[in-house]
This record gives structure tokens, C-alpha cells and sequence, in this order.
């Protein structure tokens, strides 16, 4: 294994990433976890950067950060009220859990190592115009049904959320 | 190859967080951990060359499949905030453990 | 024409595939149900009538598939030959006349869709029976046909005594139906094979104890099937069903599958004298018993169930004789006017509402159609020149005299009190004053049209006789004068008896009841069988079955399985307790499984690899 600078840069941000995952699921006050989970989604966003996917860290940033994590903090303090001094943690099965967890990486990691070991080097850097294309060329309808998507969604969380306002 | 071996155990440790928390945030923020765990295996795998072809076989599409992964994600969340924020106020719920609807 | 006869097998399926729109249509549109359950008895009619035009020279036609491939190979197949032939016709023509019957007969009965669904079962199957190629396919139609009797004759199963007597009757034919199957087994390692054609191939080289033994089983299964003697019990009692079912099952077609299965495997029997002795035996005293049985019975079904069973031993008898033909052309003639009283006396149950002929009489004045179509069958029956029953019975017991004097005695005694009860019927029935107090009336013409048909049948049948054999390929017999001389006085003198007798009243009965009245009661009960066998055979069964209940059954049968119960009722709450709710736990749980499932898929080799290879890829 060589350490060369990417490979550290790589290290770091995994760490980064695991701690700040960590972070998100076992820390009990909800508004730490809200960071945990900006963090975390930063350093998601640094990974794809490194692996050469500038156009994704972007989205990412501004999808997860600006949108998602922000939309989760305007819910937090929607319903925020006096059940947060109660434990989240106390869970009757955490063991089993972690078990579960612990297996399924087992499983995973056997299952993707034979795939993604054929796979070397780091990739040059790819480019908004190869992307467009692919987006827009042979992944028209895929990305239409997506935008389709979304505004479903939009129209349920209206639904959903100011239902019973009338 | 550490980010495939990063991206599978945030997945994990997603897995873990939607099976413990007791917070239905947290519980959506667990899986965006999980999510993004996935999103992360692919771009790590996409990263790299053949090792004997020395092609990306996985190449653009796989960042346009991601693209549409955040889409979808995002959507699932914009959901699932509004569910929290329905149940919260129509019955005063915010923990997943009060809701055992489905008791066998 | 040819058409019909190299697509006979349609006549097999068609009445099964309209079995079913016939239930279910014909729930809804109650019209619809007569009419899908006539198509069936209807191509019947009319293979049958093609394969006997054509066919008069006794070729086959047919086709076999494999069944059960393999080592041993089974196969299924149907045949139509000169028997086949004229089976058809009587299933299809009696089939269609009992369906049309049905109509006003079972008018406004709850149970109109499913009456008509197992007609259209038990046209199916007695085709079945009668075209297969193999003796299994028969026995598959045997059983089919013994199960759509069980099903008719509990017809009305919330009434008790048919709930019984269909019970009854599916146990009594199942003793048969045993013979019958230890026949079949015994062939099968005689010959390897169910084909007619293989069987009759391999009798020449069979030895003759297994020859009779095989046609004794064989004899046994017909015995069961066609109420012969001590298996004859079942019949009576099968007048429980619809009166339509009786003249279809119980007195034209069913019944007489039997001597089919004599006549069928003829030359198994042909070559065992010693079973063709038993046959004549049981024949005549079945003949003569149940004739003078029917002496005596009030019920007029009951007249003409013990006459059925009487004139099956006529045919048993002749088969016995060795003249299968002319017990098929018994067959013919006595499934047309026997088929006409059943149908006869349904009209006359149907217009005045009761079964005892003590409260009948004097019905000839309201109902002149049923009594002149009824007359003309109980002559056929009584054996009146020209009718039909007349030419047919008088082979029979020219051949049986032939064979066997004394048993030629036995059918002249059982003819003469086959007259004699046929006319004490029709007397006590249509002639005299009206005893009942109900209002008799003229069945409409549904009822009326078929049984004019059968009429013609009756009236016609009797000069076919030389049709019959000559599709048969039998020896047709010419009339022999001294016995039509003798037969016809003795149908006279019967017929004149009873007319004597009973030409004004009923009170003959309760005066003869009283003269001979040990005789008279042993008669109206049968002579005891079912007695005898309720003593000899339920009761000790009964006995053992009690005794197994509660020493086996109740004990480690009950205890197997109640000890299974509570454990699965353990298990059960234990797995209960998993589904508490918790949507986490569910995902706990599916986590668990898939990593479960995949340990197991990669157990064997997988984790090896792993060990040795994820730490050269970490480093790689």
C-alpha cells in the first residue's frame, strides 16, 4: 500500500466520514445530530471530489446540505417539544442490531470486493459536458420520469403536511 | 479501494441508527446515511479503471445514476419530514416506538 | 358420419366439460342447465346410432395414448366396437329422455343446477365405462359412475334415509369394487398389461385356475355394481333418489354395466366353465328371489327396483348360459321399458304425490297417457307378444333351458311372478276406484313426451334382435317356437292371476297378508338380508371399530395428535411475541434473514476466499 497524497486525503475524509456517521446515530441530543449529519454529508461530498465526480460534491452540497439537512431542521423545531429530554438511544435491541449490522458489512464486503478489485487507479477527471450528454441523450427518460418524481413528491408533502390546516 | 470499504461500513453503520433510533429524525437521518453510503460505492467503483481492459466500463452513466439516487432521496426525505410533521401534530408522536400499528 | 366414430371421444368428454357451465349457468338462467346437460346424452345418441349403421361388421375403431410411461407402461385410451356401439345408444337415448324428464319432475327444486350438473357427471362416466380400451380406464368410469350414483341417490341428503342409502350403496358396490380390483391386479401380473386386446391375447396361455379365479373376481365387481345376489341389498334402498335418477342409474344404465363387463371380457370368462356356472347360479336365484320379493312390496318403486334386480339375474343368467348377445339384447330392451316404468311411475308420484300404491288406483281416468305408456312397458316386461320384452326374454330362457334345466325352471317361475307383480302394479296403480285424498293429475308434456318415446322403444325393440346380434357379431338366435308358446302362457296366466285378483280392490293384499302371512312378511323384508347382513357383517365391524377407537385411538392416535397441537400452539406463541409491532424489529429481523441467507450461500468456499484475499486487497 502506497501512501501517496490521494490515498491520505482518502483516509482522512473516510474517517471523517465514519465518525460523523457514527455521530449521527448514536449522539442523543437531536440538534447535535443535525451537525453530525451536515458534517458527514461534507465529507460524502470531499469523497466524490477526490474521486474525480466534481459535478456530484456539488449536488451533493447542495441537494444534502442546503436542502435536505435544512428541511430537517425546520421539521426538528416543528415538532420539537418536551419528549427530548427522554432517552433515543434506549433501544431492547441494540445487540441484535449491531449484530445485524456487523454482519451485513461482513456480507457486503465479501460481495463487493470480488467486484470492485478488477477496478484500479484513480480515474481522470470527469467532465459537466460528457455528463449533460449522458443525462440528456440516453438517460432522457430516466431523468424525465425523476423530475416527475419530484414533483409527486412535492404535491404529497402538501398533502401531507398541511392537510388538516384547512 | 478504501472508499468501497468506507462507503459499505457507513451503510452499516446507517443500518444500525434505522434499527436503534427512537426518533423518527433520526431515523430519517439514518437512512440518509445509508443512502449516501450507496451513492458512495458506486462513485468509489466508478473512480477506478479496469484492471485488464483499462476502460471505465461504468464511466458517466454511473454519476447520472447517482444524480438520480439524490433525486429520489430527496424526494423520500421531503416525505418523510412531512409525515413526521403530520403524525406530530395529529397525534403528538415523534418516537417510532409509539407507533405499533402493525402488532402481531 | 364417419366423423362421429373417429371422434368418439368427444361423446366421453364433452358431457364432463359441460358438467361445469351446467352448474354454473344454470344457476342463473335456469333454463340453461337442461340444455348443456342434454348435448352430451345428445352425441351420444348420436355416435352411438353411426358406429351401429356403419359398424354392422364388427370393426373397431380407436386410439390410445401413453398414460403412465415408463417401465410399466400404462396407457389410456378408447375403443368403439359393436358393444360400445349399442351401449351408447341406450346411455344416450335413456340420458336424454330422463333429462327431458327432469325438467317437470324436478321443477322448482332447490337443487335444479346441481341435479343437472351430475346427470351431465354421470353421462360422462358411463361413456367412459363403456368406451375404454383397458380394463383400468373402465374401472376409472366403474368408480366414476359408482360415485355420481352416491351423489344422486343422497340427492336429497338433508332427508336422513337417502343420506343413508347412499352411504349403503357406495359401501355395498365398494365389496365389489374390491373383487373387481384384486381381478384387476391378478391380470396385470398375468398379462402386464390392461389392453382388452393384450388381455384376450394372453388367455389361451393362462392357466385355468388363475382364468377362474380372475373371471370369479371379475364376476364379483359386476355382482356388486349390477345388484346381484347377496350384493343386491343396496338397490331397494337406492330408491331414495330422484325418481328420474332411478330409471337412468338404477334400472337402464348403471346396473346393467355389469353384464357390460361380462360381455366385455368375454373371452376371459368364455374359457373358465366354472365360473360361468356360479353366474348362471347367482343369476337365476337373484331372478327368482327378487321377482317374488316384488310380490309383495307396496312402494311402487320398490316393485320395480326388486324387478330390476330380478331381470339383471335374467341376464346373468343368459350370460351365464353362455349367450352373452342375447343377454346385451336383454339389456337393450330392458333399458327401454324398464327405463319407461321408472319414468312412468315418477309421473305417477309426481301427479299424486305419494309412493304406496295402496293409495293410488283408478289413476288411468286423469293420467291416460302415463297409464297407456305404463301398460305397454309392463307388457314388455310381463313378456307380451310383440313386445319387446317378449323376443329378449324368451332367448334367455331358451338359452338357459338349454344350459341348465333347473335353472330354466327357476326363470319360468321368476317370469310368472314377473307377470303377476307387474299386473297387481298396474292394477293396484291405475285400475279400481281412487283410494288417496289428494287431487291426481296429468303430468305436462315434458313428462309425457319422453315417455311415449320410450314407449316406441318398448313397443319396437324386440324385432332388433338380429340387428344386435349382428353388430355384436354374435350367432343371432331365431325365435324358438316352443318356448314363445310356453313364455307367452305363462305371461298370460300371471297377468290373468293378477287381474283376478286385484282387477277391483286392494284388499287381496291385507287377505293374502293374513292366509300366508309368515310368507308374505319374509317377502316384504327381503327374505331378511339386510338382517343378515347388518348380523353378519356391520355388526362385527361395528365391534372391532369400537374396540380400535378405544384402545388405539383414543389413546396414541388422539394423543399424537393432540400433543402436535399443543406443541405447534407453543411454537406458535413464541413466534407470536416476534411480531410485537415495532417496525424496527422488523427490520431487524429482514436484516438478519438476508444476512442469514447469504452466510449460507457462501458458507462453503466464500469465507476461505475472503480470509485469504481481502487482506491483498486492502493492501492492493
Amino acid at each position: 500500500m502506497s501512501f501517496d497524497a490521494p490515498t491520505i486525503v482518502q483516509i482522512i475524509l473516510g474517517a471523517i466520514a465514519l465518525l460523523s456517521a457514527m455521530t449521527v446515530v448514536l449522539v442523543r441530543e437531536i440538534m447535535r445530530m443535525a451537525i453530525g449529519l451536515g458534517v458527514f454529508l461534507l465529507s460524502v461530498a470531499g469523497l466524490f471530489l477526490l474521486y474525480g465526480a466534481s459535478f456530484l460534491a456539488t449536488s451533493e452540497v447542495f441537494v444534502y446540505v442546503g436542502g435536505v439537512l435544512v428541511l430537517m431542521l425546520f421539521a426538528i423545531m416543528l415538532v420539537q417539544r418536551s419528549d427530548s429530554g427522554r432517552a433515543v438511544l434506549v433501544s431492547r435491541h441494540d445487540i441484535g442490531s449491531a449484530s445485524v449490522a456487523l454482519g451485513l458489512f461482513v456480507m457486503l464486503t465479501v460481495a463487493l470486493q470480488g467486484v470492485s478489485n478488477r477496478f484500479t487507479g484513480s480515474a481522470p477527471e470527469s467532465s459537466m459536458q460528457e455528463l449533460s450528454e449522458v443525462l440528456m441523450g440516453g438517460r432522457l427518460v430516466q431523468y424525465e420520469i425523476a423530475g416527475l418524481l419530484l414533483l409527486v413528491a412535492l404535491v404529497a408533502v402538501i398533502v401531507i403536511a398541511g392537510g388538516d390546516e384547512r | 479501494m478504501i472508499g468501497v470499504l468506507v462507503s459499505v461500513a457507513v451503510f452499516c453503520i446507517g443500518v444500525y441508527g434505522v434499527l436503534t433510533r427512537r426518533d423518527i429524525v433520526g431515523v430519517l437521518a439514518s437512512i440518509e446515511v445509508m443512502l449516501a453510503g450507496s451513492m458512495l460505492a458506486l462513485v468509489a467503483m466508478a473512480s477506478g479503471a479496469d484492471s485488464v481492459t483499462g476502460v471505465r466500463p461504468l464511466g458517466q452513466s454511473i454519476e447520472a445514476v447517482v444524480l438520480l439516487l439524490m433525486v429520489i432521496d430527496a424526494a423520500e426525505a421531503a416525505v418523510g419530514l412531512a409525515l413526521l410533521v403530520s403524525v406530530a401534530r395529529r397525534r403528538g408522536v415523534t418516537r417510532i416506538d409509539e407507533l405499533q400499528e402493525v402488532k402481531g | 358420419m364417419e366423423w362421429f366414430i373417429e371422434n368418439a371421444w368427444l361423446a366421453v368428454a364433452l358431457p364432463f366439460l359441460m358438467a361445469v357451465p351446467t352448474w354454473l349457468l344454470g344457476q342463473r338462467a335456469k333454463w340453461l342447465a337442461p340444455v348443456l346437460a342434454a348435448t352430451g346424452p345428445l352425441l351420444l345418441c348420436l355416435v352411438g346410432f353411426t358406429a351401429i349403421a356403419t359398424h354392422g361388421d364388427g370393426s373397431h375403431a380407436g386410439a390410445s395414448v401413453s398414460w403412465i410411461p415408463g417401465t410399466i407402461d400404462i396407457s389410456a385410451g378408447w375403443m368403439i366396437d359393436g358393444l360400445t356401439a349399442i351401449m351408447f345408444a341406450v346411455v344416450g337415448v335413456v340420458a336424454l329422455m330422463v333429462v327431458v324428464f327432469s325438467i317437470g319432475y324436478m321443477h322448482g327444486d332447490k337443487g335444479w343446477a346441481r341435479y343437472f350438473m351430475l346427470l351431465s357427471l354421470f353421462t360422462g362416466s358411463m361413456s367412459l365405462l363403456v368406451a375404454a380400451d383397458s380394463l383400468l380406464i373402465l374401472f376409472v368410469g366403474w368408480e366414476l359412475v359408482g360415485a355420481c350414483s352416491y351423489l344422486l341417490i343422497g340427492f336429497w341428503f338433508e332427508k336422513p334415509s337417502a343420506a343413508a342409502a347412499a352411504v349403503k350403496a357406495f359401501l355395498v358396490t365398494r365389496i365389489g369394487d374390491a373383487g373387481l380390483l384384486l381381478g384387476l391386479a391378478l391380470l396385470w401380473r398375468e398379462v402386464g398389461s390392461f389392453r382388452f386386446a393384450d388381455i384376450f391375447d394372453a388367455v389361451a396361455a393362462m392357466p385355468g385356475g388363475t382364468l377362474t379365479a380372475v373371471a370369479l373376481l371379475l364376476f364379483m365387481g359386476a355382482a356388486g355394481k349390477s345388484a346381484q345376489f347377496p350384493l343386491h341389498i343396496w338397490l331397494p334402498d337406492a330408491m331414495e333418489g330422484p325418481t328420474p335418477v332411478s330409471a337412468l342409474i338404477h334400472a337402464a344404465t348403471m346396473v346393467a354395466a355389469g353384464v357390460f363387463l361380462i360381455a366385455r371380457m368375454w373371452p376371459v370368462f368364455e374359457a373358465s366353465q366354472a365360473a360361468l356356472v356360479v353366474i348362471l347360479a347367482i343369476g337365476a336365484l337373484t331372478a327368482l328371489a327378487s321377482a317374488s320379493i316384488a310380490l309383495v312390496q307396496r312402494d311402487i318403486k320398490k316393485v320395480l327396483a326388486y324387478s330390476t334386480i330380478s331381470q339383471l339375474g335374467f341376464m346373468f343368467a343368459a350370460l351365464g348360459a353362455g349367450a352373452w348377445g342375447i343377454a346385451m339384447f336383454h339389456l337393450v330392451t330392458h333399458a327401454a321399458f324398464k327405463a319407461l316404468l321408472f319414468l312412468g311411475s315418477g309421473s305417477v308420484i309426481h301427479g299424486s304425490g305419494t309412493q304406496d300404491m295402496h293409495k293410488m288406483g283408478g289413476l288411468r281416468r286423469v293420467m291416460p297417457i302415463t297409464a297407456a305408456t305404463w301398460i305397454l312397458g309392463a307388457g314388455a316386461l310381463a313378456g307380451v307378444p310383440p313386445l319387446a320384452g317378449f323376443f329378449s326374454k324368451d332367448e334367455v330362457l331358451h338359452a338357459v333351458w338349454g344350459a341348465s334345466p333347473v335353472a330354466g325352471i327357476a326363470l319360468g317361475l321368476a317370469s310368472l311372478m314377473t307377470a303377476f307383480y307387474i299386473t297387481r302394479a298396474t292394477c293396484l296403480t291405475f285400475f279400481g276406484k281412487y283410494r288417496g285424498d289428494g287431487h291426481p293429475h296429468e303430468s305436462d308434456y315434458t313428462m309425457t313426451v319422453p315417455l311415449m318415446v320410450l314407449g316406441i322403444g318398448a313397443l319396437g325393440l324386440g324385432f332388433t334382435g338380429h340387428l344386435v346380434a349382428e353388430v355384436l357379431g354374435t350367432h343371432a338366435e331365431s325365435l324358438d317356437p316352443v318356448t314363445a308358446v310356453l313364455s307367452t302362457m305363462i305371461a298370460l296366466v300371471g297377468i290373468g292371476a293378477a287381474w283376478w285378483i286385484y282387477r277391483e280392490d286392494v284388499t287381496a293384499d291385507q287377505l293374502l297378508q293374513t292366509r300366508a302371512g309368515r310368507l308374505w312378511d319374509a317377502a316384504s323384508g327381503g327374505y331378511g338380508a339386510d338382517t343378515v347382513a347388518d348380523r353378519m357383517v356391520v355388526r362385527p365391524v361395528m365391534v372391532g371399530a369400537r374396540a380400535l377407537y378405544e384402545r388405539f385411538e383414543r389413546t396414541i392416535v388422539d394423543g399424537a395428535v393432540e400433543g402436535f397441537g399443543r406443541g405447534v400452539s407453543v411454537v406458535g406463541r413464541t413466534l407470536a411475541s416476534l411480531q410485537n409491532g415495532d417496525g424496527q424489529w422488523y427490520g431487524a429481523m429482514l436484516g438478519a434473514s438476508v444476512v442469514i441467507m447469504l452466510a449460507i450461500v457462501w458458507s462453503y468456499d466464500a469465507i476461505n476466499l475472503w480470509a485469504v484475499e481481502v487482506i491483498s486487497w486492502i493492501g492492493g
